[in-house]
This record gives C-alpha cells, sequence and structure tokens, in this order.
C-alpha cells in the first residue's frame, strides 16, 4: 500500500474514531470502545473481501498470488467491501441491528474521512469545470470538480442528519445506508472512470436502503 | 465453517494462472529513450506509455485496467507498453495472458525510464499529441488517476 493511500485510510479512521466518540459515548450498553473496534475489524474484513473479488473480476488468482492482496491499488470492489463489511460488522455485534443504528453516523462520517484522504493521495479531481471552486492539477490549465470532496461534505452532513434520527431500530443503519449509496451515486456523474463505475449498484443500494426503512418502520410497529 | 472454506480455496484454485500462450508472438522490437521521444513528437496523437515487467506483482495487478482502458481510449490515445529488465520469453506470456494488445517495445537497460525520470516499476507517463510529457505516474496506477491523465492529454 503506498503511503498516500494509507493516510487515506487513516483520514477514515480518524472520522470513524471522532464518529464514534460524538455519538456513542452516551449509549451505556454499547459503549464507543467495543463500537470502534468492531467498525475497524469490519473496515479490514471489507478491504480484504473487496480486494479478492476484485483479483478474481480480473482473473487474477488470489491463492497463487496472495501477495498482490497487499496491492490496494490495484482495485478494490466497492460493492464486495460494502457486502463484506457490513456482514461483519453484524456478526462481530452479536447480530444486534441497534449495534449497527449506533454506529451508522460514525460509518458516515468515516467514509467521509477516506473521500478527503483525497487530499493526500491528490486524487479529489473529477471532470472538466468552470465553477469558481473548481481546481487545476499541478501543471494544468484544465480546472475541475474536486468530486470527492463534494462526496466528504455529502457524507458528513448525512453524518449529522442520521445522528439526529430518534433511536427506532433500523431507522439509523437504513438513512445511513440510503444516503451513503445515494451520494455516490449523486456524486458519479462528476467522476473520471475508464469503466464506467458500479452507477446500477450504488442506485441499487438506495433501493436497499430504502427496504431497510421499510422492514425496520414494520417491525417497529409490530414489535414481537 | 470448514467445508465451506475447503469448497472456496477449491473454487478459488480452479482460476488458476493462464495457460504460456506467448510463444507465438514475434519478438518485442528493442527501444531506447530518444527513439521513443523522436516517435512520441512524431505520432500526432496523445499517448500513454506503460514501463512494466513480467516479474512485477504491481504491474499483474494494474494490466486488467489498461486493458480496459485501451477497450474505452483506443481510439483517441496511443498505448504503448515498455518491458524493462526482463526475458522476451516472460514478456510474451504476459502480454498474452493479459492479452495487453497494443504496441509493446523491449528495453532491457530501462532506457526509456531513465530518459524521462522516475524509478521503480511499474510507472506511467502521459504525453500530449505533441509528445510532450505532461504527467508521470510512479507505481500501481489506480483508476481515477488513469482516467484524470488520459482525459489530462486528450484535453489538450
Amino acid at each position: 500500500m503506498e503511503f498516500t493511500l494509507l493516510w487515506a485510510a487513516l483520514t477514515g479512521v480518524a472520522g470513524l474514531w471522532i464518529g464514534t466518540r460524538l455519538w456513542t459515548e452516551s449509549r451505556d450498553e454499547s459503549p464507543a470502545e467495543s463500537i470502534f473496534d468492531s467498525l475497524l475489524l469490519a473496515a479490514g474484513v471489507g478491504l480484504v473481501g473487496g480486494r479478492v473479488v476484485a483479483m478474481l473480476a480480473q482473473g487474477l488468482n488470489p491463492i497463487t498470488n496472495i501477495g498482490d492482496l497487499l496491492i490496494v491499488r490495484g482495485g478494490v470492489s466497492t460493492v464486495a467491501a460494502t457486502v463484506f463489511a457490513v456482514g461483519a460488522l453484524f456478526l462481530t455485534s452479536g447480530r444486534q441491528m441497534k449495534v449497527l443504528d449506533l454506529a451508522a453516523p460514525a460509518v458516515l462520517l468515516g467514509l467521509a474521512g477516506w473521500h478527503l484522504g483525497c487530499l493526500w493521495r491528490g486524487a479529489c479531481l473529477g471532470t472538466a469545470s468552470d465553477l469558481p471552486w473548481a481546481w487545476a492539477e499541478a501543471g494544468s490549465s484544465i480546472t475541475r470538480h474536486p468530486v470527492e470532496i463534494y462526496a466528504a461534505i455529502g457524507l458528513a452532513l448525512g453524518a449529522i442528519v442520521v445522528s439526529r434520527l430518534p433511536p427506532r431500530i433500523g431507522l439509523r443503519s437504513g438513512t445511513a445506508f440510503a444516503l451513503a449509496s445515494g451520494i455516490r451515486l449523486a456524486t458519479e456523474p462528476f467522476r473520471l472512470s475508464v469503466t464506467g463505475g458500479p452507477v446500477w449498484w450504488y442506485a441499487a443500494g438506495v433501493v436497499l436502503g430504502l427496504a431497510w426503512l421499510v422492514v425496520a418502520g414494520v417491525s417497529n410497529r409490530h414489535p414481537t | 465453517m470448514k467445508r465451506l472454506i475447503l469448497v472456496l480455496a477449491l473454487a478459488l484454485s480452479a482460476c488458476s494462472s493462464p495457460a504460456l500462450v506467448g510463444q507465438d508472438l514475434p519478438d518485442l522490437p528493442p527501444i531506447t529513450g530518444q527513439e521513443l521521444d523522436v516517435m512520441l513528437q512524431r505520432s500526432g496523437n496523445p499517448s500513454v506509455v506503460n514501463v512494466w515487467a513480467s516479474w512485477c506483482g504491481p504491474c499483474r495487478a494494474e494490466a486488467p485496467l489498461l486493458t480496459a482502458a485501451l477497450a474505452e481510449y483506443g481510439d483517441r490515445v496511443d498505448f504503448i507498453g515498455i518491458d524493462v529488465q526482463d526475458s522476451q520469453a516472460d514478456a510474451k506470456n504476459f502480454i498474452a495472458s493479459f492479452e495487453l494488445d497494443f504496441t509493446h517495445y523491449f528495453d532491457r537497460d530501462r532506457s526509456v525510464p531513465e530518459f524521462y525520470g522516475g524509478f521503480g516499476t511499474p510507472m506511467t507517463f502521459f504525453f500530449d499529441r505533441t509528445g510532450t510529457l505532461v504527467d508521470t505516474h510512479l507505481g500501481v496506477i489506480d483508476e481515477r488517476s488513469l482516467a484524470l491523465g488520459i482525459d489530462e492529454i486528450v484535453s489538450r
């Protein structure tokens, strides 16, 4: 892993840490420390799972090329990483939805930190733009959308919104999932891409988050 | 759980590395940094020059992205591979394995990277249509950086 990527990852971890401190400390049943540990583990599982799936998709055998797992810059499948991370968090939390709800705003802030890490990676820019806040690469005259900053701001605002939602089972986690997918979907047109980006997966993520909210709403109305 | 792990391991093993299929390809022509520079100035097209080697793990990791980029931008940008410190046989197998269907040159002595500056393998150079070096990316290139580099040289 290159150091710039490591700095971006650390910015994401800082976001997670701040989020857990801000929004879970007051709840005795799940202390911030244990949630932060679970989130770190989930992020690690997501990263490895996403990298393995990306390697398989690229035709690289993860067993015979085990060292390539560390070449994160070679690609990580966003969808697989999300599935692995959410699954790991759910399992390590004792399959309790309320832990996912407690962690939800911190996850959004962590994702915001990861996107903000583009500043260390030199990878904030997207499509060309003449807007006053657009900026150019060093040595270039073409100003561009700072698309990763857009995503970071959207996710940070989303974290604040989610933290203020009432503590009903599934409400915060479902909203966070829909918001995270929606913000990626909304910023995708400003990104430059070789393969087109997983736009349909982001749209599916929004639908899944909304479905999650509907199911949670029904469960809250008819508690078992 | 053990059964699941066993099944997964077997499934992954089945995705074995591609067979050695490159021996039918012609030998890669040799090139020096100076010769490449003249060629780029005369080409009239923006160019992406990727420095790679068959023994380089990170090159393996970025190869599928280059194949995808060729499919997407091949009509607007020239892609050129520079194989360094390698053998012809290994180089040809690498090209065939990853279907890197663009022009490659053989540079045993690393003349090209030394001419343009930069260290390590892989690295990627972006040239505009006049052959001027616009950007250099050291190490594995990710999708965003590759797309940005290409957009810069195409837009100039």
